[in-house]
């Protein structure tokens, strides 16, 4: 019997999307599922409320949950997230997390393929080269950006990967005044300030217009289409084909399997609760790094005992995370002249501005060393979240006249910058994906139980760049200076766990993220990157999920 | 690290009380004498005359009952806002609600002595911001009476219904 499709691709975020987008557009029909709701471009809004302070856009956690597990002097001690609250959920609407991004992107550096020839091991850390070079993600590197759309401009830097295209498809995002004085602070300690590539319009492109400066990017999705979110970027022409049906409120609860091929998919509907299964040629995992692992787990069966592609033990191991930190200062009124600090108070334009120059430590620590990126921005400009930072005074709750005066004070008389860094999370025996076989979800699925760890080099790395970043703070005229890393993951920012290779016994997908053991079974997402480099993922996964596709295409496996 | 429940644990008078989805859901408005507590404590926080707008102007206490009993509030929360609420009421034997303004200042600054009263002032006090501060859609910020004091405004565009029409 002829499948109803071609490909099933479980998950519509980034990686989900742009596998959909170049298998519909090579004419196969294809059947995305999502387990959330569509939002409509035209149905976003700026409601701080509801996508910033409760789970709209992502699952209730006491009905769907993660356990955490975190050594906490001296022994593993388990937290179930709908007790700690702090959800391991990122965005499940149509597009995923990608609708709720920054957008701020950058390639990783060649080194990253090859961080153990370059850098050497390090103890207690399982790092190992890509099974592919930069070389050969480049052109998906370059074909992301442009389907994306990111604006930026190229700028030479010793630590910016090559390209192969002459400049950005189109100019930067309009940028607030401040990137005047970060730029003459930057060369005046000899830092080369860099305008950050943002997967964000700044021209309108066919459907998609360009961006209108909300002053509320991050977190939200966007009204006018200008963010490049798999939904936007690719989602939208793959439907345009005509051959990418969008299952919602779908969610996929095992795979069925012979030993050597996945048969079907078992779909849960979350608003009825009725299952179905679906078939197809192949079967394109792109959940998000620890869901992917938890849905090969949860499928175990009497082929695959261990799991699905799990032959090798390696599904779910060395899971990995952004390292780093964040930091900050304060602009006062009192401490500006006017006319400049009421153009930092200008609403809704990008710093854009970001830091590569300690992204490889040429002499620390005896040697070669990675370090890491740096992205500034100003305090997100959410209003409630503000304004309850201002409620304590010397660890005693203001209320009164004294809440409303440092609250006012805080909105009208200082302009917050912040930055960011970005480091490697090196992977490590301390942290992975296991199933928690104590617990089950709603839909009956062991939960997710996430071993934590951070190598210490990480924060070392981290600390390094973070007094580098204050100096620039520093010369910037900025006060209330501050640090603040831990070893705490990004839970938006999660890789690994399928990790990919050339030796089956160790790695879990081969160089084309296709399992070893079952030949229509692909992972999409981040779980194939034994290493993160130290950027952001958001491009790297879209680029890899374009080359993903492209080797479906080629592999005939469609045909 | 310190958790929710460990937080609400720790503040609870009574342990947590693991109510089903399906009891709670039938409850929509706060008891009365616990609606009339928690309004008497939101005035106290934001009195009149101030930078800020007052509770009663900003529709503080109408918008917590709305949200403690919205399906997206956190259960455990809410009943641990109600539990803060009865112990005020028991602790100053139903009094608090006859309490000027000096006697409700001591009485507040009492109960932030005790790690429930600190955790609990400082969620209804999360709950008022998100009142003076979220979209009037919502029922709080009373003609954008809270951003306007403090210079700013919402995002654009704005909700054109509650919790993205759930």
């Amino acid at each position: 019997m002829r499948d109803k499709y071609d490909a099933i691709i479980v998950g519509s975020g980034a990686s989900g999307g742009a596998v959909a987008y170049q298998l519909c557009k090579a004419g196969y029909r294809v059947a995305l599922l999502e387990k959330g709701r569509l939002i409509r471009r035209e149905e976003f809004s700026k409601d701080e409320l509801a996508y910033c302070r409760r789970d709209i856009v992502t699952p209730n956690l006491f009905d769907e949950y993660h356990t955490i597990e975190e050594k906490i002097d001296g022994a593993w001690v388990e937290t179930p997230t709908f007790e700690s609250g702090w959800s391991f959920w990122n965005g499940n609407i149509v597009g995923g997390s990608s609708n709720l991004m920054s957008g701020m992107l950058h390639r990783m550096h060649p080194d990253d393929f090859r961080l153990k020839t370059v850098y050497g091991e390090i103890e207690g850390a399982n790092i190992e080269d890509w099974a592919i070079s930069y070389e050969e993600l480049e052109p998906y590197y370059t074909l992301a950006e442009e389907l994306v759309g990111i604006s930026g401009k190229a700028q030479p830097h010793p630590y910016k990967a090559p390209r192969s295209t002459k400049d950005f498809p189109q100019a930067p995002t309009q940028e607030s005044a401040i990137t005047k004085l970060f730029d003459r602070s930057c060369k005046a300690l000899g830092v080369t300030p860099l305008i950050t590539p943002r997967a964000v319009l700044s021209q309108d492109r066919g459907e998609r217009l360009a961006c209108y400066y909300s002053n509320f990017c991050g977190s939200y999705g966007c009204s006018s289409g200008a963010k490049g979110s798999s939904r936007e970027a690719f989602i939208a022409p793959a439907l345009a084909t005509g051959n990418l049906t969008l299952l919602t409120n779908s969610h996929v609860t095992k795979l069925h399997s012979t030993q050597k091929e996945v048969t079907e998919v078992e779909v849960v509907n979350t608003l009825t609760l009725a299952s179905q299964k679906l078939s197809a040629k192949i079967f394109v995992l792109a959940l998000q790094a620890h869901e992917s692992s938890r849905l090969l787990l949860n499928s175990a069966n009497k082929f695959h005992p261990q799991g699905l592609s799990n032959s090798s033990g390696e599904v779910g191991k060395n899971l990995i995370f952004s390292a780093g930190g964040a930091g900050g200062g304060t602009f006062y009124r009192k401490s500006m002249k006017k006319k400049d600090f009421e153009a930092l108070m200008q609403r809704g334009l990008f710093v854009n501005r970001s830091l590569l120059d300690w992204y490889i430590q040429k002499n620390w620590l005896g040697g070669k060393k990675k370090g890491g990126l740096v992205e500034f921005m100003f305090e997100h400009q959410n209003n409630i979240s503000r304004a309850i930072s201002t409620r304590y005074s010397n660890s005693r709750l203001l209320w009164g006249k004294e809440l409303a005066q440092a609250m006012h004070s805080s909105f009208t008389q200082s302009k917050k910058i912040r930055f960011e860094i970005f480091n490697d999370w090196l992977p490590t025996d301390d942290c992975f994906l296991s199933l928690d076989t104590k617990r089950k979800d709603k839909y009956g699925m062991s939960v997710g139980k996430l071993r934590i760890h951070g190598h210490p080099h990480d924060m070392s790395v981290a600390k390094r760049i973070a007094k580098e970043c204050e100096k620039v703070l520093q010369e910037m005229g900025a006060e209330d200076i501050y640090s603040s890393l831990s070893s705490t993951p990004p839970q938006n920012l999660i890789a690994g766990g399928c990790r990919f290779g050339d030796d089956p016994k160790r790695a879990v997908l081969n160089k084309n993220c296709q399992s070893f053991d079952i030949a229509n079974l692909f992972v999409a997402d981040a779980s194939f990157m034994p290493t993160g480099g130290s950027t952001p993922y958001t491009w790297t996964i879209y680029a890899n999920a374009l080359r993903v596709g492209d080797i479906i295409i080629k592999s005939k496996k469609l045909s | 690290m310190t958790t929710r429940r460990t937080f609400l644990s720790a503040s609870a008078v009574g342990g947590l009380s693991l109510v089903s989805a399906k009891e709670e859901s039938r409850q929509r408005e706060l008891p009365q004498e616990l609606y009339n507590i928690l309004q008497k404590v939101q005035n106290h926080l934001f009195p009149k005359g101030t930078l800020l707008p007052s509770a009663s102007l900003f529709g503080a206490t109408d918008f917590l009952q709305e949200t403690l009993y919205h399906s997206s509030y956190d259960r455990d929360i809410r009943n641990f806002v109600l539990r803060g609420a009865k112990e005020l009421r028991d602790t100053h034997k139903g009094e608090l609600l006859n309490y000027n303004e000096e006697q409700m200042e001591k009485a507040l600054r009492n109960f932030e002595e005790t790690k429930m009263g600190s955790n609990w002032l400082s969620r209804v006090m999360i709950l008022s911001i998100e009142a003076l501060l979220s979209d009037p859609i919502y029922g709080g910020n009373f003609q954008e009476l809270g951003w306007k004091a403090l210079e700013t405004t919402g995002g654009s565009p704005r909700p054109t219904s509650r919790y993205v029409a759930l």
